[in-house]
């Protein structure tokens, strides 16, 4: 595999880029081993931020992918997409956090750019390394459980019913209707609670 | 409720407790005890002679918190869905000592089964929806400026819900639990619990302020003569025409003061409050037939238990976490386990209901696919390193490695040795294995210990 990798460093408004130096990094990180093409941009999970990354992969022939941005748990997915549209594998990618584990927890602006620099370097070190995989299917058993009878437990049961799926309704005690059968009118519309 | 015992997609389980849980989304493995019933529901009409000819009638009923009796063998409430009884083994003279047997005798369908047991049921599902509700906060262990629950004109409100409601055990008539009189005048306290640190909850139990201006209305309503009093920190109205329905109360006449009740004490057969009207800047005190507080919303009981067998997390007051307050917020960690209702945090019905809806669209969601994508970030065994020592087997979370045997040729013959296997649906790629393995034959695809050695190097070459 071509060694070509693309580093995209995104300010998050000014999430990061207030704390961050993102143009210093994205500067620093155009030295690295490896890397042919790097950027910032303002919004980087925005359409035109993932445009951005979708064409720079065609023009620049770019096989790996590194994006120091927020937390995986936030946007790992958009930008594997991302990666596949501009025709790489999605796991040709990695992630780098500079908002949850570096800007929003550090105040001085020299040692957060410092620390981005040290973990992008990181992610551009493991990314030479990855290898493309491939995602296997499973099949669903489209049947669902709901655990507890009450006013919630009711109406996930009956919507989901309604759209045509079965369902096991559990209920702990001897009937279904929990502490809403103990009320009596309720708010706002004072009508009868069972 | 009739509409869910009606609906032919829905098989209820009452009586019925999740015990374990394992699988993944798409594919979970759900055993379920069920509880013995003692009665074949099957063959039970619901006629109803059983427990009127049951002679253990003495028996507080704990669905009217203590204030009316039950039997034996009973229905939870009349119109109770399923509409069949079951026997509360406890208190049941045959199940205890081998005496009586009498509903066996008088039933007409020879329904009764006194040998009947808990059995253990399994399922297999593809999502699952968590909606456990809430308990109330024990206020009888916490407040002693309230009497610990020893005078018995002070009730929680859900004991006054009993009793102003029609199905209730006075048919609705508010009446005191000591004398069984009207009461006059009630007074009623707020935040019991909730948005109190040293003695409950920090947080805020959302749905009091609202029944509180009911029950105030409704002792205006019922009782003509009657008095309101209403002690408050602050009224929280947010909600579609709630602010109105406070404003009604007022209305009618309820008296609202703001302040916290610091001491309630009996004078005569009434109970005298005081407080402070912080509005006024005075001292005031009040004396009542009867005292109702609105006491917290907590977890309910076993809550944490249950997320702990299924495996996602809870808060720092037990309530289930969701994946994010306003993104994911009936999601959990755990894919393919929803929330819906109480159990996620303190809300009213209308919140509910919007939130259990939610759930099911993304249950509905899944289940629009027939395959679901799994992530490939899992671990992969080199048969050649694995030396068969299954360190790496009980500590998976997901039980999805074993010890196979594996066959090969030898110098002597075919030769077979114990090797890990890993089944790829059901490793999700945590990656707790890794560090039992002594030969290093187990890796994670897209951490392997190259990547994560590169990355260590970067770092500190």
């Amino acid at each position: 595999m071509k060694k070509r990798v693309g580093v995209f460093v995104c300010d998050c408004g000014t999430n990061i880029a207030s704390v961050v130096d993102t143009e210093k990094v994205a500067e620093y990180a155009s030295t690295l081993p490896g890397v042919v093409y790097s950027t910032t941009y303002k919004y980087m999970c925005s359409d035109p931020g993932q445009e951005l990354v979708r064409k720079s992969i065609q023009e620049h022939q770019l096989e790996q992918l590194v994006i120091a941005s927020c937390s995986p748990r936030m946007h790992e997915k958009t930008f594997r997409r991302a990666a596949e549209a501009g025709g790489l594998n999605g796991y040709m990618f990695e992630m780098v956090n500079i908002r949850e584990q570096n800007s929003w927890v550090h105040p001085d602006r020299e040692e957060a750019t410092r620390k981005a620099q040290d973990l992008v370097r990181m992610g551009v070190s493991k990314v030479l390394r990855n290898k493309p995989l491939q995602v296997a299917t499973v099949p669903i058993s489209k049947k669902a459980m709901v655990i507890g009878g009450g006013i919630a437990g009711m109406q996930a049961a009956l919507d989901i019913a309604e759209a045509g799926h079965q369902v096991i309704l559990v209920e702990r005690e001897a009937t279904i209707g929990g502490k809403m059968t103990q009320l009596d009118k309720t708010f706002p519309t004072m009508d009868c609670a069972a | 409720m009739v509409a869910v015992a009606q609906h032919p997609n829905i098989e209820m389980r009452t009586l019925a407790e999740v015990v374990k849980v394992s699988g993944f989304i798409g594919n979970f493995n759900v055993t379920i005890k069920q509880k013995a019933k003692y009665v074949d529901w099957d063959l039970c009409t619901g006629c109803g002679t059983c427990w009127e000819k049951c002679p253990s009638k003495k028996i507080k009923d704990e669905y009217d918190l203590g204030i009316g009796l039950r039997t034996a063998i009973h229905k939870v409430f009349p119109q109770a869905v399923p509409g069949k009884p079951y026997i509360d083994a406890a208190n049941c003279t045959k199940l205890t000592k081998d005496k009586c047997g009498i509903c066996e005798k008088v039933c007409p369908t020879e329904a009764i089964r006194f040998n009947d047991k808990d059995e253990l049921i399994t399922e297999e599902v593809g999502a699952i929806i968590m909606a456990t509700g809430y308990d109330l906060f024990k206020w009888e262990e916490n407040h002693g400026e309230y009497g610990y629950g020893k005078y018995p004109d002070v009730v929680s409100s859900l004991y006054f819900e009993r009793l102003v409601s029609a199905g209730g055990p006075t048919g609705g008539k508010i009446v005191r639990p000591s004398d069984g009189k009207e009461p006059k005048s009630v007074a009623f306290i707020k935040c019991v619990g909730s948005r109190d640190d040293t003695k409950g909850k920090s947080y805020c139990s959302r749905a009091c302020c609202m029944y509180t201006a009911k029950h105030a209305y409704q002792v205006k309503d019922k009782i003509p003569d009657g008095e309101a009093y209403v002690f408050y920190m602050d009224v929280r109205t947010a909600g579609k025409n709630y602010e109105e329905f406070y404003q009604r109360s007022l209305n009618a006449g309820a008296r609202y003061i703001r302040g916290r009740v610091s001491k309630i004490y009996p004078r005569g057969d009434r109970l005298v409050l005081k407080s402070e009207d912080t509005l006024m800047g005075m001292p005031m005190e009040v004396e009542v037939d009867m005292v109702v507080l609105a006491t917290a919303m907590v977890p309910s009981e076993g809550a944490a238990e249950l997320a702990k067998t299924i495996g996602f997390s809870t808060d720092k007051d037990g309530f289930f976490q969701e994946a994010h307050p306003k993104l994911q917020p009936v999601e959990t960690f755990s894919a393919g386990v929803y929330l819906a209702g109480a159990c996620q945090g303190p809300k009213d019905i209308p919140d509910t209901v919007a939130q259990a809806s939610a759930a099911a669209v993304k249950v509905c969601g899944l289940f629009s696919k027939t395959e679901l994508a799994t992530e490939p970030m899992i671990v992969e065994i080199e048969t050649d390193k694995c030396s068969g020592c299954g360190f790496c087997v009980p500590i998976c979370p997901y039980n999805a490695l074993s010890l196979v045997d594996l066959s090969f040729r030898g110098h002597h013959g075919t030769v077979t040795r114990e090797i890990a296997e890993v089944n790829p649906s059901l490793c999700q790629g945590c990656g707790a294995c890794l560090p039992a393995c002594r030969t290093l034959a187990l890796s994670l695809k897209g951490y392997s210990n190259e990547q994560l050695v590169a990355e260590v190097d970067a770092l500190c070459l």
